[in-house]
């Protein structure tokens, strides 16, 4: 098993490398750098100009010694600093000489977005369990065929239609809730209690918006998980030999229905950072899939390939978590990899 | 997992925001408690107050020379001073300088300095500050691209602490322009740093009206009023500026009462406003002629945009006041040259070509283009009369050139339309000049000065004659206008350019928008109609009375 861990961890850097190769290029292949944004399109700037900024940043270099420049920096984990804005470091903050601290684009944007899709996650698992198991006990009767048609309907309904009408309703029409953005004029000012509350107010409807768009995924995954597992023979033998109907469902069905719900978890870990951009733009949250736009948008290379390579980087450690919980949960799977 | 759902939930926005627009018309909302106070009631001026607007971009930083955006630009106008500004008829004027003196040779200019100004933090502003300024932007450390202007200067000097004299190797008339756009700042605070990097850029001390109070990144900045503004006190407050990066979020905010200013878009300006007189007792509508104007522009090296009666013809073959009303549902102006309707550089006696279908299929066929196969396509030696039109993704443009499309199929002129994304617009087409026909704008500038867009030498790539337009005429007049200062003899010289420019049709100008700013009716003191620089010029003698203030209400 330690073996097993070690191989697949070593191998994840070769495979991180592969991967920031690979993005690197794209990046490049799209046309255009920092310095043919709409804003610099602008007979004041001149060609001279924008060709110093192009050296400066070594833009003015081949794609592979850029990249060179970038894998030297982020051997030792230095994402650097944006293009776009006044050299804001990418990643983490820094303190100059004066002590004047300036925060990390990916600092800031993470914990926002962090939050909203934990939040968001737990509600829908929170939700999808009891719905896809009620689903799947009642299979082809009323309840289910309700379950499955909410689901769906809140799969299918566009995200950012139901957000603005939900704006207008609560914000606009009644006062309950804020419309936009993440904390009230007055933060600075509150009790702790207060900002809890004042963030908690303004950040329902962006977790309401992304639960309900995420909920079928997973209350269906359940619910035919569960009705494979209903169907094997050991659940027949469980009842033949008279243990309690509860006993079955939750003691024996469930925990066997819950494996491949690991391996969308596990999945979901790089989702957890990567935010949605129109969602983001709609409720004016600075997360991360606003940030990640932009900088593709003013080609600021240097925030691209760090929230790449931070993407990379999780989606790899969420397959090994998976993997491992998996061979945790299921001594099957521990078998096969011992073979 | 989520997020994956997430974005896939909110494709297609676009589709909806017409359901959204039927919405807001047909929804008959419940009248907020504010209804109650009358916002239309005269109060007289006092101070105090927020301001809360709202713009869609955050700022990088607020160093204007290293920033190009117009976030950036918005809100660093209301933190630093130039020595120059304009007026309200976009005359220039002093504000750090009280007057300004051009040498009989026209090489040299001095300015004099407004005597006992400060900075916001109550250190003198003097000359060095300028001179310091000028040497940032000149260095070839400084990353802004803004620098070839003042480079022009030979020497510049300060003589005493009230005095700045600028010397050019030749007379160089937008100098005073330059001199109206470069922000001073302040040497004591920023003299030994990294201009590049340093932390000044996120929390700068100027010596404007307002000066920064607190910057929550992606969230918002707010100003606060600066106790030494050099140009006396502003009434209101405190501004805060809100980044909500999409209009139909902005609106709703501005609905509920949440925000004080925004632009609004013609939809909203023309259809929803007039259909709810609910929103009409609480906010007020401008119309400010914008900054800029939308062209179609030939590639004059493609065959068979050379021949000028090509260009004519498909001027006379689009109709102008149909983009007007088509486009910007009338919210907007046609222009017949590159200067602002209205001020002393827009040649009065010129006007656009007329719709003309006729004239363009008469100009056409002198130029040898007939419909020989019957194909209903025009062509010449065999060649049918076909281009494509690029342009950016820009809701504007995209229906622009639909509209001309579909004129000029009218007329048998085949086109088709490409829609690209900024940057592969201009790394594709414009800088390899590999088109054929684009959609773009130009600003409109307040200096008449248009060399590096219309003289022959600035057709390199990267630079902004990329339409290759060469007139030796235009050029020998462009080539005047910057050695000319006084603005009388400058005025007729750009008067005649934009006559040539008119005639020769590289470009079909086909309209210039209204800004449309939505102003909550507490804002007292606009200036209405908006002269040509804008609602905003006097912004500083905007004041909010305390009966309407944002807190009050609340309260009662």
């Amino acid at each position: 098993m330690i073996k097993y861990l070690l191989k697949r961890i070593f191998w994840m850097v070769p495979l991180l490398v592969g991967i920031s190769l690979v993005s690197f290029l794209i990046m490049h292949l799209a046309p255009g750098d920092i310095t043919t944004t709409e804003a610099s399109f602008n007979p004041k700037a001149s060609e001279e100009s924008r060709q110093k900024l192009r050296e400066i940043y070594n833009l003015d270099k081949p794609v592979i010694v850029q990249y060179g420049l970038w894998l030297k920096r982020m051997a030792t984990l230095d994402f650097g600093t944006s293009f776009a804005t006044h050299q804001r470091p990418v990643f983490w903050q820094t303190i100059d000489a004066q002590g004047n601290v300036s925060k990390g684009m990916i600092q800031d944007a993470l914990p926002i977005t962090l939050l909203i899709n934990v939040v968001s996650l737990a509600l829908i698992i929170a939700t999808a369990l009891p719905l896809g198991i009620v689903s799947a006990l009642t299979q082809n009767r009323v309840p289910d065929r309700a379950i499955t048609m909410f689901v769906f309907i809140g799969f299918a309904i566009p995200g950012f239609w139901l957000a603005l009408m939900l704006m207008y309703w609560t914000g606009v029409v009644h006062d309950w809730l804020p419309i936009s953005g993440l904390h009230s004029l007055g933060y600075e000012n509150m009790s702790w209690f207060a900002k809890i509350s004042d963030t908690l107010r303004h950040i329902f409807l962006p977790v309401f918006i992304s639960s309900l768009g995420g909920l079928a995924g997973i209350s269906l995954f359940v619910r035919n998980g569960m009705l494979d597992v209903l169907h094997q023979d050991y659940i027949t033998t469980a009842r033949a030999k008279g243990l309690p109907e509860n006993t079955v469902i939750y003691g024996h069905a469930l925990r066997n229905a819950l494996l491949p719900l690991i391996t969308i978890l596990g999945l979901s870990i790089p989702g957890l950072i990567g935010g949605s951009v129109i969602a983001e733009s709609i409720f004016a949250i600075p997360g991360m899939g606003k940030l990640f736009y932009d900088a593709v948008l003013m080609r600021d290379f240097p925030v691209i390939m760090g929230i790449l390579t931070i993407g990379s980087a999780l989606t790899l450690i969420g397959n090994l978590l998976a993997d491992v919980a998996y061979a945790w949960a299921d001594p099957r799977v521990r078998r096969g990899i011992a073979q | 997992m989520p997020a994956a759902t997430f974005s896939r939930c909110f494709s297609g926005r676009y589709i909806t925001a017409g359901i959204f627009t039927l919405l807001l018309l047909a929804s008959c909302s419940k009248a907020p408690a504010t209804n109650a106070v009358n916002f239309d009631s005269p109060y007289p001026p006092e101070s105090g107050g927020t301001l809360i607007d709202a713009m869609t971009g955050e700022p990088s930083g607020l160093i204007a020379m290293l920033a190009g955006e117009s976030a950036a630009s918005a809100i660093a106008a209301n933190i630093f001073n130039s020595l120059l500004k304009y007026d309200k008829n976009l005359e220039l004027q002093g504000e750090l300088a009280q007057s300004w003196d051009v040498s009989a040779d026209q090489q040299t200019i001095t300015f004099h300095l407004k005597p006992g100004m400060k900075w916001a933090d109550d250190t003198p502003l003097t000359s060095a500050d300028v001179l310091f300024t000028w040497r940032l932007v000149t260095d070839d450390k400084t990353r802004t691209p803004y620098s070839a202007d003042y480079k022009l200067v030979v020497r510049a000097e300060t003589p005493d602490a009230l005095t700045f004299r600028v010397s050019y190797r030749q007379p160089y008339a937008p100098a005073l322009d330059t001199w109206a756009s470069l922000h001073i700042l302040p040497q004591h605070l920023l003299q030994g740093q990294d201009i590049n990097t340093t932390a000044f850029a996120r929390r700068p001390v100027g010596s404007h009206y307002y000066k920064l109070q607190d910057w929550r990144n992606g969230e918002r900045i707010s100003l606060v009023r600066n106790p030494y503004a050099t140009q006396g006190p502003a009434r209101i407050n405190r501004l805060v500026s809100r980044f909500i990066p999409d209009n139909a979020a902005q609106f709703l905010e501005l609905l509920a009462d949440n925000i004080d200013v925004m632009n609004l878009d013609p939809i909203k300006y023309a259809r929803i406003f007039p259909a709810r007189p609910d929103l009409n007792k609480k906010i007020a509508l401008y119309k400010e002629l914008g900054n800029n104007y939308t062209y179609l522009g030939f590639n004059l090296k493609h065959k068979p945009f050379d021949d000028i009666r090509v260009r004519q013809a498909i001027n006379y073959a689009i109709d102008k006041q149909e983009l007007i009303d088509g486009v910007l549902l009338g919210l907007g102006v046609p222009v017949a040259s590159p200067y602002k309707p209205g001020t002393r550089w827009s040649n009065p006696n010129l006007h656009p070509y007329p719709y003309d279908p006729q004239k363009a299929l008469a100009l056409l066929k002198q130029a040898g283009f007939e419909d020989h196969d019957g194909d209903g396509i025009l062509d010449r030696d065999g060649k049918p009369l076909a281009f494509e039109m690029v342009t950016n993704q820009n809701k504007q443009r995209e229906m622009s050139a639909v509209l001309i499309q579909r004129r000029l199929k009218e007329i048998g002129i085949d086109s088709k339309i490409r829609i690209l994304e900024w940057a592969s617009f201009v790394g594709r087409y414009i800088k390899t000049g590999d088109f054929d026909v684009v959609v773009l704008g130009w600003s409109l500038s307040l200096d008449p000065d248009q060399y590096g867009i219309w003289h022959s030498s600035q057709q390199a790539p990267g630079q902004f004659n990329f339409i290759g337009y060469s007139n030796p005429h235009v050029d020998k007049l462009l080539e005047q206008g910057r050695l000319e200062l006084n603005p009388e003899k400058r005025m007729k010289i750009y008067h005649e350019f934009a006559q040539i420019l008119l005639k020769d049709s590289p470009v079909v100008y086909l309209y210039a928008g209204y800004g449309l700013p939505a102003i909550h009716k507490r804002v007292k003191g606009i200036d209405n109609p908006a002269p040509p620089a804008g609602i905003g010029h006097n912004s500083y003698e905007w004041y909010i009375p305390q009966p309407l203030r944002r807190n009050e209400i609340s309260v009662q």
